[in-house]
């Protein structure tokens, strides 16, 4: 154990926020009496604290501990996920693509959209992969953030689940009283509270830990690679057209993001929201990854070793912040700024997964109109049963790879399909219910057998030669060659004129 | 010479005083967004109210 700088100031600000964010939460809830308002706050979002919960959500304690694993293994070069990830947000918000005619359809869901088009088979089937892809996705959230508060505030390592189980009630009940409108109040308290503890922490950082020192080691351990990531023999033009991949179409379907565009007031502020927020991509790798090659930097030399020997990477962050002698206090808002950060990522994304098994999932079972208070009871105890799943995945997948990794896999299973599905449905009018189906199986496959391979003795070597990005790149490509194939196929045993899917 | 390293130092800038600006502004107006949105759904409440109220 480090020899941690968390005093009693800092347990009292920490306290102290807790208790703020939770009674903000839970002082809305008197507006929400109906399904609409429960999921999407009633589209009744505004441009500034739609910035304020996109960039909340999109920024928890994993994102930040996978971005400063990054910076730590390949330097600066480990940001370059959020340069491109900022530059498609941006691209994606001026143009309108996809979520122009996306808004414009008044839907909760990608997958409503795509009922339309495909029919309500379709809209089912990707229901199914967006739930699993988003629940496998955020299975990690629970350890990353309680792995972070336990090194950073210098509890035993027993108290992990404790911490976890804590954080998940907290975020939980305000979650399931308020649900959306709760989300967006906290998120903007969150978003304020996190960028205040970011800033202040990355300007000490770089006091402490003068640039030339931070170029200097970068250089020492990665060479010109540490700068550039097509020099970088770990990441290469693999990584680059895979997140760049990745990136596109998360800002295109991943909903958490979506969520926002569809509360909005009209397609107009989405897109203001999109084109505002999208450099704040940039900032959630570039600042963590600053922390991640400080950690390089200055941590001990046995600890990096020990960090290396046991694959624990992520941790070297949180070391680096547990034992440096920050001011009085500012551990606190530290600590306050991350527990923000992953309080409205987890609080988002329990609402938004909830949302797609309610809305799409379900939607088979509500043939008749459910009553408003049956649709909420139904939503909230979805957000419930979501959140004790990921109390106990959390605790029981070992992670193999990095946290980014397993992000960016987990993503694949539904990124790759439900964006070749959408700009097909928004912009090639053969596209036809064969070729999302073909697109939404080959796109799960790929990306779920990549994973069980790498947890088996027998397929652990073969999955690792293969790499992880390649199997992204090449789940992208078969989906989109899936999409075509199928709908062709269709349009050749049908015949042009009976290609509607119902 | 514009090196990699001066990128990535030009990229570490932007982002501080992006974000430095962002926050205070977004914590101007996002509180003032938070009270319009709360505003609407209370008047909203209220013309249901009425309309339910009204109904036969």
């Amino acid at each position: 154990m480090p020899d941690v700088q968390f005093s009693w100031i800092d347990g009292s600000i920490v306290g102290l926020y807790f208790v703020v964010a939770i009674a903000a939460g839970l002082s809305v809830r008197k507006y929400v009496g109906k399904v609409d308002e429960f999921l999407v706050a009633g589209r009744e979002m505004d441009i500034y604290v739609g910035i304020a919960s996109l960039a909340a959500t999109e920024f928890g304690i994993v994102t930040c501990m996978s971005a400063a694993e990054l910076g730590f293994k390949h330097g600066f070069a480990g940001a370059t996920a959020g340069i491109l990830g900022a530059a498609a947000m941006f691209l994606i918000g001026w143009t309108g693509f996809c979520i122009k005619p996306l808004r414009d359809a008044g839907v909760i869901t990608v997958a409503e959209l795509l009922e339309v088009r495909f029919g309500a088979r379709i809209r089912w089937l990707s229901g199914l992969v967006i739930v699993l892809g988003g629940l496998l996705n955020m299975g990690v959230f629970l350890r990353a953030g309680g792995d972070f508060l336990v090194i950073v505030c210098g509890f035993s390592p027993d108290y992990l689940e404790i911490t976890m189980t804590a954080m998940l009630i907290a975020v939980g009940v305000y979650t399931i009283v308020g649900g959306m409108l709760s989300v967006l109040v906290t998120d903007y308290l969150q978003f304020v509270v996190m960028s205040v503890g970011m800033l202040a922490v990355t300007v000490l950082t770089l006091w402490y830990v003068p640039w030339s020192q931070l170029t200097t080691v970068v250089e020492e351990h990665y060479g010109a690679g540490g700068f550039n990531p097509l020099a970088n023999e770990n990441l290469g033009w693999t990584h680059v057209i895979f997140q760049a991949l990745l990136n596109a179409s998360a800002m295109l379907t991943w909903q958490t993001i979506i969520a926002r565009l569809l509360s909005a007031r009209d397609t107009k502020t989405g897109q203001k929201v999109y084109m505002r927020t999208s450099f704040f991509y940039a900032c959630q790798f570039i600042i963590p990854g600053i922390w991640g090659i400080a950690a390089l930097a200055t941590l001990d030399p046995e600890v990096l070793t020990q960090l290396a020997a046991d694959k624990n990477e992520a941790h070297a962050m949180p070391y680096f912040l547990a034992t440096t002698a920050w001011p009085i206090g500012l551990t606190g808002v530290l600590v306050a700024a991350m527990l923000a950060a992953d309080m409205s990522t987890d609080s988002s994304y329990l609402l938004t997964w909830g949302s797609v098994i309610y809305n799409d999932l379900l939607a088979p079972f509500r043939k008749t109109q459910w009553s408003e208070k049956r649709g909420l009871r139904w939503n909230r105890t979805i957000v419930a049963l979501i959140g004790v799943f990921l109390l106990f995945y959390g605790l029981w997948y070992p992670l193999k790879h990095g946290i980014w990794i397993y992000l960016s896999v987990t993503g694949t299973i539904y990124l790759a399909s439900m964006s070749t599905l959408l700009i097909a449905s928004c912009y090639w009018k053969r596209a036809n219910n064969w070729g999302a189906a073909a697109a939404i199986v080959v796109g799960a496959v790929l990306p779920i057998a990549h994973l069980v391979a790498e947890q088996l003795p027998a397929t652990e070597k073969l999955a690792h030669q293969i790499g992880i990005e390649r199997t992204g790149i090449a789940t992208f490509v078969a989906a989109g060659v899936a999409m075509v194939v199928g709908s062709y196929l269709k349009l050749a045993v049908k015949g042009a004129g009976d290609v509607q899917p119902r | 010479m514009f090196s990699p390293a001066d990128f990535w130092l030009a990229m570490i800038v932007a982002c501080i005083i992006w974000f430095s600006t962002v926050t205070v502004y977004v914590a101007i107006r996002g509180a003032m967004d938070i009270r319009q949105m709360l505003k609407r759904l209370e008047q909203r409440h209220q013309e249901q109210k009425r309309a339910e109220d009204s109904s036969p």
